[in-house]
């Protein structure tokens, strides 16, 4: 599903290495929690991992494809197919309301539109994730910059998951949460995302979390692995 | 694209407030060159509207234009006056046709006073050789008897709201077209009233807003004048003029028709070597061409002011659009997050900036015509030109198209700069 093979990723050419890490994989459905101190790096692996960024040295590839073999018209076209994203705020676009926000990437992505036809279409699709993330049905129609911060995240995370994409990536999806919605926003993620069948990489500093993923990615331990490599 | 429609509609709705100014300053910009064109060409229209059939104008030398202005359009003044002994050789000439004097100087409240021959009804045409019709009554006859009748144009009657039968008093002078002050009228001329015996149809040029009358009349009323002024006991009552020889020796301007407009220059020739008096002969069309070339000058300022406008008002949505930008890159980020494509990022910014350009262009156009149909009586009251505000000219469509493709230009600007942007925020702007 996900496959690095042993990388080394600089912000400018011959700087120093903001990454190196050794050989990684992670299979479908698999969920993992990435941690770490900030600034070292978390962000920009999933950049990588999104096909936003591209490595000097090494592979990253989702579902068999080597980002770096795409060019960058298709690495977009690819990306709206097959991975969904949020981040720790400021995910919706304010003038739409909760329902257009969260049907957003059926108008980038066919696939995804598609996939959204066993639910009844894109309109239904939005409406059943909204119902499983929780939000209740009378906000649905409101206008996005109405929502609370939890609220939101509710919606970004519903929008995350149409037309159940390969890989979701969240970073730091919880931050702006008051400690108290945390377990519960995470409770109805990793549910949601093991239905859709989707690997979900979540970027956290929360540690309390991270006994409930499958895999638990220290990135300075992987650093260090990747330097010994 | 359809599917960036909706969520830029969406999201320009979203910043209306700023950009209903870009919107408005681009519609008064529009509104500005559209109603330029259509004035300019209106005007020239009106004016090459105003003479027809006639070959040569004939006064005392001057200039062109001015004799032109003058005779046909009753604006400004010439000089001097030529003498009837000239107008009689003109019309011995085997080339010409006819002769129409025409004698200028009076008024009847703010419109001009026109003497002529009944003549002149015959000969005297507008727009594409339609000659002047009576709507009512008949011309003023050429006898003692018909001395004080007049015939009046159909915007004189529209206004005053004078019918056959109307008896009116000349004054002295071109007054200032001032029709609220009736009492102020200076009534030299009251001592003679004239019976409308004649109103004309509208033909849409000076015709209509002058009063005719015969030669004789105006002979008659100046009797006892001495330059200008009523010379003291020699006061003459309307009905013993007529004992008097009420030929005049001077007129205004000629009018001259041709049996073939070949022989113009032969004429035009004939005139200009006159040994008897300085005389010169005008051709209306060259004398209309001299006039465009120096209102040209005006004009040409006066459009591109108004292009200068447009550009200021393109340049400032350009302006409004930048510099939002760095508050919508997380708009930006996000539409990247669902999967947009940078090259969606730069529709997006183009096509707002071409919804705005266009609401301004058509609001632009609606606030003009709007102005027009305010002004449209005002101009044509004080100086006769007819505003067509129906079909738009291809000319105005150009100024309109051009306003439209620069703004789709300047909003290239914005859009690619987001373009950048996005590509380099990739889907974490770090703002």
């Amino acid at each position: 599903m996900i496959d690095i093979e042993p990388l080394r990723f600089a912000w400018t050419r011959g700087g120093p290495d903001t990454l190196l890490l050794g050989r990684l994989q992670v299979d479908r459905g698999q969920t993992v929690f990435l941690h770490g101190p900030s600034g070292c790096g978390k962000s920009t692996l999933l950049g990588l991992l999104a096909g936003v960024l591209t490595p000097h040295q090494g592979r990253v590839s989702l579902l068999g494809q080597d980002w770096a073999a795409l060019k960058a018209g298709q690495r977009d076209a690819f990306r709206s197919d097959h991975v969904g994203v949020m981040f720790q705020q400021f995910n919706l676009l304010p003038y739409l309301s909760v329902l257009d926000n969260v049907t957003l990437p059926c108008r980038f992505s066919a696939l995804r539109r598609e996939r959204c036809q066993a639910a009844g279409g894109p309109e239904a699709a939005a409406q059943s994730w909204l119902q499983r993330m929780g939000l209740p049905e009378a906000l649905w129609s409101r206008r996005a910059d109405t929502l609370s911060v939890g609220q939101q995240q509710r919606v970004a995370a519903a929008r995350a998951l149409m037309g159940q994409p390969e890989l979701i990536l969240a970073d730091e999806p919880t931050s702006a949460l008051d400690a108290a919605l945390r377990q519960g926003f995470m409770d109805l993620l990793l549910q949601a995302a093991r239905d859709a069948g989707s690997t979900l990489v979540c970027v956290s500093h929360d540690e309390q979390q991270a006994a409930r993923f499958d895999v638990q990615w220290s990135l300075p331990a992987l650093q260090q692995a990747g330097v010994n490599a | 694209m359809n599917k960036l429609l909706n969520i830029a509609r969406q999201s320009a709705w979203n910043r209306r407030s700023t950009l209903v100014w870009v919107v408005v300053s681009l519609a008064l910009a529009t509104a500005l060159l559209w109603t330029l064109e259509r004035l300019r060409h209106d005007i020239r229209s009106s004016f090459s509207q105003s003479v027809s059939g006639v070959d040569l104008i004939v006064g005392a030398r001057s200039s062109p234009v001015q004799l032109m202005l003058f005779s046909v359009f009753h604006i400004g003044s010439v000089p001097q006056s030529m003498s009837m002994d000239s107008v009689h050789k003109l019309a011995q000439h085997r080339s010409v046709s006819w002769v129409v004097p025409l004698s200028l100087g009076d008024s009847h409240r703010g419109f001009p006073v026109l003497g002529t021959t009944p003549a002149y009804f015959q000969h005297f045409a507008y727009g594409d050789k339609q000659p002047l019709a009576l709507r009512q009554g008949a011309v003023f006859a050429d006898t003692l008897d018909g001395l004080y009748e007049a015939v009046i144009g159909a915007e004189v009657a529209r206004q005053t709201g004078y019918g056959l039968g109307q008896s009116i008093t000349l004054g002295h002078g071109m007054q200032d077209h001032d029709h609220d002050h009736k009492g102020e009228q200076a009534d030299e001329h009251a001592d003679k009233p004239f019976k409308v015996v004649g109103i004309l149809a509208p033909t849409g040029t000076p015709v209509d807003r002058t009063v005719h009358v015969s030669l004789q009349a105006l002979e008659a009323l100046h009797l006892g004048w001495v330059a200008g002024t009523p010379m003291p006991g020699g006061h003459i009552p309307a009905d013993q003029a007529r004992k008097f020889n009420l030929q005049p020796e001077e007129v205004t301007a000629a009018l001259v028709g041709l049996k073939s407009r070949a022989a113009v220059f032969n004429v035009q020739r004939f005139v200009n070597l006159y040994e008897e008096e300085a005389l010169m002969g005008v051709m209306p069309g060259v004398a209309l061409g001299e006039l465009w070339s120096v209102l040209g000058l005006g004009e040409n300022a006066l459009l591109a002011v108004s292009a200068l406008v447009a550009l200021v008002s393109v340049v400032s949505l350009m302006a409004v659009v930048l510099a939002g930008l760095n508050e919508r890159r997380r708009e930006l980020a996000v539409l990247r997050a669902v999967g947009a494509a940078p090259r969606h990022v730069l529709g997006l910014l183009t096509l707002e900036g071409l919804w705005v350009t266009c609401a301004g262009v058509v609001s632009g156009v609606l606030l003009a015509h709007a102005g027009m149909a305010l002004a449209t009586p005002w101009l044509q009251q004080s100086l006769g030109i007819r505003l067509q505000v129906a079909a738009p000219l291809p000319t105005q469509l150009a100024l309109a198209g051009a306003v439209l493709l620069a703004g789709l230009l300047a909003s290239l600007g914005p859009a690619w700069r987001a373009y950048r942007l996005s590509l380099a925020d990739g889907l974490s702007p770090r703002v």
